[in-house]
């Protein structure tokens, strides 16, 4: 019997039919643009609840207004006499309400089956939290930074943290799901309509935020969500595999550098002002990372000794390259004096052509801005 | 050995518990509830203008979209936990039993004192205790995992007061547990003759209903931060995944206890607004039992209903279904409370004070909060709301608009009481004014910040929100004001307001019938109890400049059943 009425509720309200709209729906007084097929019946059921809600408070804040101009206090008067009770008219402001809210959690209970039945035919993006950051991963290998989806085709996030709860939300689908670390969640959802450019020619987005507090970056952990027709989300997914190939060897670090240290970012600077981890510039006099890790008598200490102990020949590490490719592979091996234990690995998410563009990039640090712009030799 | 006090409760009497005893350590080491009632509201209020010290400082962060050079993010961070951690674990949970209910529950029920003073003591001091954890945690680093504590955050990350504060909230939490035990065997075991249940005053109702969630749903609390505070001193894994533990079970517990707790906070506020809607209405209050049982039935379903702060949280499609169906079992009973005291004020005759500009205002802003709790329980549309603002202004309309308006409200209407002065009824009014027009201006934009999607707890927004947030911070502002007047003109009373007489507003319940301030051991003799919601035998004594209730009437009236 209930099995029989969810697949009811299902198919009158995950019909893809209804979501074949002209555009989005527009940004109301109460609501965002709607940009997903949950906007639509999501909203209506916002919308109802609001007009019930303006109805009761207007009655309720009618009525104490009436009454406290009508039944005023004349003089020094005192004694009242109201009826006390009445227990036809306490049983109906029981009872009306409480079907009022049956109906409203059947509506609501609708929407939510439709939101958690991932249809069988949708395109799964893999995406990885960490603070304060996402890694978006699609089926061909391809990462990215910002969401890039296939418009009128539903798309399943399957995602995971790396570290502590974050929660993804993307406002102008309606979606939002935890991400929580030790476990996969999932959500769904089908943008039908291409962002397209703005009316100055930008590319049009739709805003992703983490809306469960991760620490210091979390109101920086917001990204964007790009919708794509099919064929153009095709190239892109094959362009975007193939990206850090087509850069030549001399050009990765300036080129590759920039872009895969958006993900170090949250954490990093290139200014020398401490982060969640050390700066990559020359943050305690005892200079930039390449210099720190490279010098032979570097200041820089590492787990309470100097940081030379551990690189050179014989030593741990045979030159600055391999410890700094530990650093990112098996972050908390090695903990720098001052830090804790907070870099999540990035082992599986960069590869070795990546890695190298990041050292690169160390290695060059004077031909980048504060903000990790290359800007050549000065 | 004090002997026998036979004079008539009306008489001047001279002496009163403000006088009884003088000196620093009469009051320290009092066991009167009275005094440890008003040391509980300066120690309240004084966190209350911490917490909102706090709050104005987040706000005015808010003016701007991006990064200020005078506030950091983890700043920030550490503000807005402290003002959400102080607010309700020093604030609003003790605010109203501890400080107005010590007050008032022993001497409404003709009592000397509760049934346990000696631990009703205690109880002060370990909220003091719980108080001086929270203050070394600033010292320790501070604490920046909002008041929720969310693991693995709160365990593995969380700036270094984090432990201290997590004490702080255990010695608290026993704080509440033994003024909700004192409170029930109060109830139970002090009541005159003639005041059955149902003679008992509704503010009695709602406490009784408070100290049983206080008494069940706090040791959860305990045992959940005593868990995390293990997890993060001695990494043993009970809720981060690293070491085979379970994030969600966290969220589990701890809102097992702070679902509850919100009716710990409301409840008591609901019973005061029912006191002030029927004394200043001088009217029988409607529905007697409904608001009763309504209080019982809050308190049974507020234990059922913890998952729906848990719709995205990764639980089970199955759970969520359950506990939002659940969730509107809770709405019935406070709809029934706000249709009672509509009827409450239909043919009553209303006297319009500042407490009662408080009542109103508390009816008015509950009716938002409730309703606008009806999107968040829909299981679709929370989808979209969770975490944003508009939890944020849902959860301010009931937890301050509502509580915290109740509790001031109390305050007002037991001033004259508790101190024997009149404050200044102009001021009053117009400082009510400006904190329900701030309070609404402040939190009425976090509703469209919250639908537009605007994420909670955020240093840095969208430039597109700044215009909500100006208007909010403004709001913030005036409500500040509103509550610098209500401190100035309440502490100037106390050394020039008019002399207070026994009964200014017109109630029947015992507490108007002794002298303000009571003297110290309340009623000479074990009072009559009529009924407290029968204004038949009040009446205004030009003499006194108050209102007298005739007592042998008043008791006549409810032996023969009238006044219904």
């Amino acid at each position: 019997m209930t099995h029989l009425i969810t697949t009811i509720l299902m198919q009158s309200s995950s019909d893809p039919a209804l979501a074949a709209g002209e555009g989005p729906t527009p940004k109301t007084f109460w609501l965002p643009e709607g940009a997903s097929t949950f906007a639509e019946t999501n909203d209506w059921v916002f919308n109802f609840i609001n007009y019930i809600n303006y109805f009761f408070f207007f009655l309720v804040v009618g009525l104490m207004f009436y009454f406290v101009w009508k039944y005023r206090q004349k003089g020094r008067e005192v004694y009242a006499r109201g009826p006390s009770h009445n227990t036809v008219l306490e049983l109906g402001w029981t009872i009306i309400p409480t079907i009022i809210v049956v109906v409203i959690f059947f509506i609501g209970f609708r929407g939510f089956v439709s939101m958690k039945t991932v249809p069988a035919n949708a395109y799964q993006i893999d995406v990885t939290a960490l603070r304060y950051g996402w890694v978006f991963k699609y089926p061909n290998g391809a990462t990215s930074d910002d969401l890039y989806v296939p418009a009128g085709k539903p798309v399943k996030l399957v995602m995971r943290s790396e570290d502590v709860l974050h929660s993804l939300y993307i406002r102008d689908f309606r979606v939002k799901q935890d991400v929580v670390p030790g476990r996969y969640t999932t959500m769904w959802f089908q943008a039908d309509h291409p962002t397209g450019k703005t009316e100055s020619g930008e590319d049009a987005f739709h805003h992703l935020f983490c809306t469960e507090f991760c620490g210091v970056g979390h109101s920086n952990m917001n990204r964007k969500v790009y919708v794509l027709n099919e064929t153009d989300f095709s190239e892109w997914v094959v362009e975007q595999g193939r990206w850090l190939d087509k850069i030549p060897e001399a050009e990765l670090y300036s080129k590759a550098g920039p872009k895969l240290f958006a993900r170090c970012v949250g954490c990093h600077t290139l200014d020398g002002k401490a982060g969640t981890g050390p700066s990559w510039g020359n943050y305690d006099g005892s200079g930039n990372i390449w210099e720190r890790t490279s010098a032979a008598n570097s200041a820089h200490k590492v787990d309470g000794k100097s940081i030379s102990e551990l690189i050179g020949p014989g030593k741990k590490y045979e030159n600055p390259e391999s410890y700094l490719r530990a650093s990112i592979l098996n972050p908390n091996d090695h903990i720098v004096e001052g830090y804790g234990p907070a870099m999540p690995t990035f082992r599986g998410q960069l590869n070795d052509k990546a890695i190298d563009a990041l050292i690169g990039m160390m290695r060059h640090l004077d031909e980048f801005d504060a903000k990790g712009n290359f800007v050549g030799k000065k | 050995m004090t002997t026998l006090d036979t004079r008539p409760i009306h008489d001047e009497v001279p002496g009163n518990y403000l006088t009884f005893r003088r000196g620093l350590l009469s009051w320290l080491l009092t066991l009167d509830h009275k005094r440890i009632g008003v040391m509980y509201l300066i120690a309240v209020l004084g966190s209350f203008f911490v917490g909102g010290v706090m709050a104005l400082l987040v706000r005015t962060k808010l003016l701007w979209p991006g990064e200020v050079s005078w506030m950091t993010a983890d700043q920030y961070n550490k503000a807005f936990t402290l003002h959400g951690a102080i607010m309700v674990f020093l604030v609003i949970i003790p605010s109203i039993p501890g400080a107005l209910g010590n007050f008032v529950l022993p001497i409404m029920l003709g009592a000397k004192d509760v049934a346990f003073p000696r631990l009703n003591l205690f109880s002060f001091y370990l909220w003091i205790l719980g108080a001086a954890c929270a203050v070394y945690s600033l010292l320790a680093g501070g604490f920046d995992t909002g008041w929720t504590f969310y693991t693995p955050y709160s365990s593995q990350f969380g700036a270094g007061g984090t432990i201290p504060v997590l004490v702080g909230v255990f010695i608290l939490g026993f704080s509440s547990i033994f003024t909700g035990v004192n409170f029930i065997v109060t109830i139970h075991k002090l009541r005159p003759p003639g005041m059955t249940w149902f003679r008992m005053p509704l503010f009695l109702w709602a406490l009784y209903a408070t100290a049983v969630i206080q008494v069940l749903a706090t040791p959860v609390l305990g045992i959940t931060v005593a868990m995390l505070v293990i997890e993060r001193a001695f990494n043993i894994g009970i809720f981060d995944p690293a070491m085979g533990g379970d994030p969600v079970l966290f969220q589990h517990f701890f809102w097992f206890y702070s679902h509850p707790a919100v009716y710990i906070m409301i409840l008591p506020g609901m019973g005061i607004i029912s006191e002030i809607i029927a004394v200043h209405s001088h009217r029988h209050i409607f529905g007697f039992r409904f608001i009763a049982f309504s209080s019982i039935a809050i308190a049974i379903f507020s234990f059922l209903v913890w998952g729906h702060h848990m719709f995205t949280s990764g639980q089970s499609p199955l759970m969520n279904v359950l506990f939002s169906a659940i969730t509107f079992s809770v709405a019935i009973p406070s709809a029934v409370k706000v249709f009672n005291w509509l009827a409450t004020l239909y043919k009553g005759s209303i006297s319009l004070n500042t407490a009662m500009w408080y009542g109103l205002s508390f009816i008015f802003l509950f009716t938002i909060g409730g309703l606008t709790g009806i999107p968040l329980a829909v299981l679709s549309t929370d989808i979209h709301l969770h975490d944003t603002y508009f939890v944020v202004a849902h959860f301010h309309y009931v937890m301050m608009g509502s509580a915290l308006i109740a509790m001031i409200g109390g305050m007002h209407h037991w001033w004259p009481k508790m101190f024997g002065v009149m404050f200044n009824e102009t001021w009053g009014k117009i400082a009510c004014a400006l904190v329900f027009i701030g309070f609404n201006m402040t939190f009425f934009t976090q509703f469209m910040l919250g639908s537009q999607g605007m994420p909670r707890r955020y240093y840095l927004y969208q430039p597109e929100f700044q215009i909500y947030h100006h208007i909010s911070t403004g709001g913030s502002y005036i409500m500040g004001l509103g509550f610098l007047i209500t401190a100035i003109y309440l502490i100037h009373s106390l050394f020039a307001g008019k002399k207070a007489p026994a009964n200014p507003w017109g109630g029947a319940s015992l507490e108007w019938q002794c002298t303000s301030p009571p003297p110290h051991d309340n009623f000479s003799t074990t009072p009559r109890v009529g009924d407290c919601y029968d204004f038949s035998a009040v009446s205004w004594d030009e003499k006194q400049q108050g209102y007298v209730v005739d007592t042998e009437a008043h008791v006549a009236a409810a032996q023969h059943g009238k006044g219904h």
